[in-house]
């Protein structure tokens, strides 16, 4: 049981996916067994995250030989990186799925299935080969949503997600077979697996191109600030459930792979480009901050917020040390979900008012007290309203940028202003003052407080006793960045 | 005696099938249908007795007293000789509306279709070059008169005298170079020729070089490589659906056949001497292909410009090949494979789909299609995902393969490239998932009968993606493994 219980996990909902589909369910069997797959799912990453030992390194394994002759295996492992986006996709999917109650079209739920299994799969892959598989596969369901099931410029944009995100994976899969080449000269067999091709020493002019393979990628799907022309149309024109998986889940598997794979294989390269993500990231968390206060669009606003965060989050990441590093990975999670909520509630307002505009919303705050709560405690949540994980994760990355540099500090702190200055004006225009439009609405339904509850719950516990689950994933942190810094030889 | 009329049994029943055929093509009992099934019925026989006679890891030639070296059995012809008759019963059986729905149809075009699988089964046992360029001609008559099969039509009948002129051309070109090869090596064989290029040092054998260069030219123009590529897309675009499915999966590769024999082998010591021209080929064909393919409105113009891409792909292979690359010929091989699944699924489903329109496919014509037939729109999305190489099909391993091979060999740039117009041709291949996917129907949609091509086509993407990541849990069917053990063998079996 153990043994398989991540090959269990990753497949779970594409074998309910296929078996459905195979006996043609109709719509009702359809939306049980999604949500039966979910919960499943949920149920044996809570049985991972109980037998996982934080101070022991990659657990539940699995090797498999696959396609021998190019040496590739099916090479799966959890860690403390990888169980926290885990549990962020297996946490998120049963509320997704509660809030498409009323979604009778089946191939919406058909693409979130092969969605989960892609991301799961795409987290937990050990073997670059098998990694860039789940990777590349993830991005159909995204196409395949937005394009059916989105609105505006639909087609367009998710042709234009598609084919950015591709340019990105192209080039990873030249580094990909590129390292896999240089490991068979060295030892003469074919092995794309992590743990072997981290023993490789490449010489540092080519270290530079292949890592550049491998960061185009990852930038483009979180996305830094220069390759992120998709992210606003595609935002904007996504059915919420891809939107939510885009922003809570895929643009942090850009800063997953840059933490597995960026720091993994060319830690002591990356010090080349240090300096110009770390740029790119703080012109990046302003540049989208700024778009993001004089956006009217409630979708793009916080798609531009969204924007804002990851680039904190990248920020962190280069600036090596535990604080910065601590700080990333709690604000994956926690962003995750407040962005989650959010993005929940646009689509509710959306469902309501059939607009998303903040100029014709307005008045809703007499009408409707509950909505309004939700609505504004996700969003003060992004903006790192103290008592929730936000403020908590956003703390530890302005910490360890003061650590860093005092002026980048400073530069990094900026984010928490601005992100009150287009939250706080956001809630005053969306929610309060009169009514912009004539549009008859209720108040939240049980359903939808049932699905945001445990949301709100998991902010305020996260923001209130951080001391529950830091100790998680600190120990591992502390090694790799021990590791890094031996191979830099001090900062990046 | 007997045994070698065995061995020699498979190509035979094709002739024989073929002249049968021409006997009963007039006679009044017979339509369509039925001459189909016979067609089909002589190739299943064919692929039955391959299957009987096929010996593994043995390689012998056919009557040797009589032709002496000039047909040659082993596991590379095996496995082409299976790529072809597959091809050929794919092609039958999928287009058995098309044939209904056109009154152009006649007899004689059964046995055409068996007279060119007869020529390519032949071209992949040449073991010699006069043999080999019979064998060209018989496959490329054929194909000809198929190409112009519907001769009231215009567009028909400028593609098949555009590709006959052309290739009448270039086939004088196959027989100059065997007469100065015949020049140099005082034989045509190719086991006399193997001996000569290997005792011979690289100046000495100016006469050869040229030779092999001419016989290239052929190869190059049958594959549509970029400078002789003028023809590929009008000559697809204007012969019949089937046939077109025919010649861009089956036809394309018997050339591969009798390239890789002899680049492979007999021409091996002297490949350094092209691997400049080569290099340059292919990144023409490349940027080339993809030009054409992106800017077409017809499905059947762009896929036929893919095709184009795909030979590009072939030939980073084989310029690897070239430099020595030791995984380029199974890479090589295994790319066919993937190619030849993938082909014969997307313009089989094409031809398919417009035996039920009188127009060219557009697509436009893809609007909606999804909702209409929900199951041959993912088996299409299937294949369009595995020619753009997209992880989990077998397109993609072929590609992989490729690749490494390129890089292995040290053609970094070669295989950027390839990349690059990979990446281009996940445009043109994800446009027609999205109209697939992305527009409503026009049309309402009416429950449509599943019949032997539906379910060939389905099994044929599903064979994508199990050789895309199937695992040796079900070791009938080969999964990735499967067809790169295939590939080594073929390739082994040559030296």
């Amino acid at each position: 049981m153990m043994d398989h219980i991540l090959t269990n996990i990753i497949f779970l909902p594409l074998f309910f996916a296929v078996i459905l589909g195979v006996l043609r369910a109709n719509i009702f069997y359809l939306k049980a067994g999604a949500m039966a797959s979910a919960v499943v799912t949920l149920l044996l990453v809570i049985v991972v995250a109980v037998n996982f030992d934080p101070n022991n390194g990659m657990q539940f394994s699995q090797d498999i030989a696959w396609i021998q002759n190019a040496g590739v295996r099916y090479f799966i492992g959890v860690d403390a990186l990888s169980l926290v986006i885990l549990a962020l996709i297996s946490l998120l999917m049963p509320p997704l799925y509660i809030y498409m109650y009323h979604e009778n079209r089946k191939g919406y739920w058909y693409n979130m299935m092969v969605l989960q299994t892609g991301i799961t799969g795409a987290v937990l892959s050990l073997d670059l080969v098998l990694f860039y598989l789940f990777w590349e596969t993830m991005l159909l369901p995204i196409f395949i949503m937005i394009g059916k099931y989105g609105n505006g410029m639909h087609q367009y944009n998710s042709m234009k997600i598609v084919l950015m995100t591709i340019l990105g994976s192209m080039t990873m899969l030249f580094s990909i077979m590129y390292i896999g080449y240089v490991y068979f000269d060295t030892a003469g067999s074919w092995s794309f697996a992590l743990n072997n091709l981290m023993a490789l020493q490449f010489d540092p002019k080519t270290s530079i191109w292949l890592a550049a393979g491998f960061l185009l990628a990852f930038a483009i799907k979180i996305p830094l600030v220069g390759f992120h022309t998709w992210m606003a149309p595609a935002y904007s024109s996504a059915p919420t459930p891809a939107v939510i998986i885009m922003s809570a889940i895929m643009a942090k598997l850009g800063i997953y792979g840059l933490w597995r794979f960026g720091f993994g294989l060319f830690d002591s390269t990356l010090s080349y480009y240090a300096p110009t993500i770390i740029t790119l990231a703080l012109v990046g968390l302003l540049y989208y901050a700024v778009r993001a206060v004089t956006e009217d669009n409630l979708r793009k606003m916080f798609a531009y917020s969204s924007g804002s965060h990851l680039s904190l989050i990248a920020l962190g990441l280069f600036l090596t040390n535990i604080y910065a590093w601590t700080g990333s990975l709690y604000f994956i999670a926690t962003h995750a979900i407040a962005t989650t909520g959010i993005f929940l509630m646009i689509g509710l307002t959306y469902k309501r008012f059939k607009t998303v505009k903040i100029s014709s919303l307005g008045g809703i705050a007499q009408k409707a007290p509950k909505f309004t709560f939700f609505f504004a405690f996700f969003a003060l949540s992004i903006a790192g309203l103290p008592g929730t994980g936000g403020f908590v994760a956003e703390l530890l990355i302005i910490i360890g940028a003061f650590k860093y540099n005092f002026w980048i500090g400073v530069l990094t702190a900026t984010t928490m202003l601005s992100a009150m200055l287009y939250i706080f004006w956001m809630l005053q225009r969306a929610l309060f003052g009169t009514s912009n439009n004539s549009c008859e609405y209720e108040d939240l339904s049980l359903r939808e407080i049932i699905m945001l509850v445990p949301l709100v719950l998991m902010l305020l516990i996260t923001g209130i006793a951080p001391s529950l689950f830091i100790p998680w994933f600190e120990p591992q942190l502390e090694t790799m960045l021990q590791g890094v810094l031996l191979a830099v030889g001090g900062l990046l | 005696m007997m045994n070698q009329l065995l061995l020699a049994s498979p190509m035979a029943v094709v002739i024989i099938g073929a002249f049968v055929l021409m006997l009963i093509s007039h006679s009044k009992r017979f339509n369509n249908d039925r001459f189909n099934i016979v067609a089909v019925a002589f190739l299943v026989l064919s692929l039955i007795l391959q299957y009987v006679t096929y010996e593994s890891q043995s390689s012998s030639f056919l009557f040797e007293k009589i032709f002496a070296d000039s047909f040659i059995m082993d596991d590379f012809s095996a496995i082409f000789d299976v790529m072809f008759t597959v091809g050929a019963i794919l092609t039958l059986l999928i287009n058995t509306d098309y044939f209904k729905s056109r009154d152009y149809f006649t007899g004689e075009y059964f046995a055409l279709i068996l007279f060119s699988v007869f020529g390519m089964m032949m071209l992949s046992h040449a073991h010699e070059l006069v043999t080999a360029f019979i064998a060209l001609e018989i496959a490329s008559l054929s194909m000809y008169t198929l190409v112009g099969y519907h001769k009231n039509n215009k567009v028909s009948s400028e593609a098949m005298m555009k590709y006959l002129i052309l290739g009448a051309i270039t086939g004088a070109f196959f027989m100059l170079g065997t007469a100065l090869i015949y020049g140099a090596v005082g034989s045509t064989s190719l086991t006399q020729i193997a001996e000569y290029t290997i005792t011979h040092k690289l100046h000495e054998m100016t006469l050869l070089i040229v030779g092999a260069t001419f016989i290239m030219i052929t190869i190059m123009f049958k594959i549509g490589a970029v400078p002789f590529h003028s023809w590929v897309v009008d000559v697809y675009h204007g012969a019949p659906y089937p046939i077109t499915m025919f010649m861009a999966s089956t036809f394309k590769i018997a050339v591969f056949a009798i390239a890789l024999r002899l680049y492979l082998v007999n021409f091996a010591p002297v490949n350094s001497f092209w691997t400049e021209i080569l290099q340059v080929m292919t990144i023409l064909t490349l940027i080339g292909g993809s030009w054409l393919a992106i800017n077409q409105s017809l499905v059947k113009r762009m896929l036929a410009g893919s095709s184009i891409v795909h030979s590009g792909y072939l030939l980073i292979g084989i310029s690897s090949l070239g430099l020595g690359s030791e995984v380029a010929a199974p890479a090589v091989m295994f790319y066919l494979i993937a190619y030849f699944i993938s082909a014969v699924g997307a313009f089989g489903i094409l031809s398919f789909l417009s035996s039920q329109q009188q127009t060219q496919m557009k697509y436009e014509d893809f609007k909606g299609f999804a909702t209409r037939r929900p199951y041959m729109a993912l088996t299409m999305s299937i294949f369009m995902l595995s020619l753009a190489g997209f992880p989990s099909t077998i397109g993609f391993l072929g590609k992989f393969y490729i690749f490494t091979s390129a890089i292995e060999s040290g053609q970094i740039l070669l295989a950027g490239l390839g990349i690059l117009t990979a990446f281009i041709s996940v445009y043109y291949y994800f446009k027609l998932i999205a109209m697939m996917y992305f527009y409503p129907s026009k049309t309402p949609q009416k429950k449509l009968p599943i019949d032997i091509s539906t379910i060939l086509i389905f099994m044929m993407g599903l064979l994508i993606i199990w050789g895309g990541i199937g695992t040796t849990l079900i070791p009938v069917i080969p999964g990735p493994d499967g067809f790169i053990d295939m590939a080594k063998q073929a390739i082994s079996s040559l030296r």
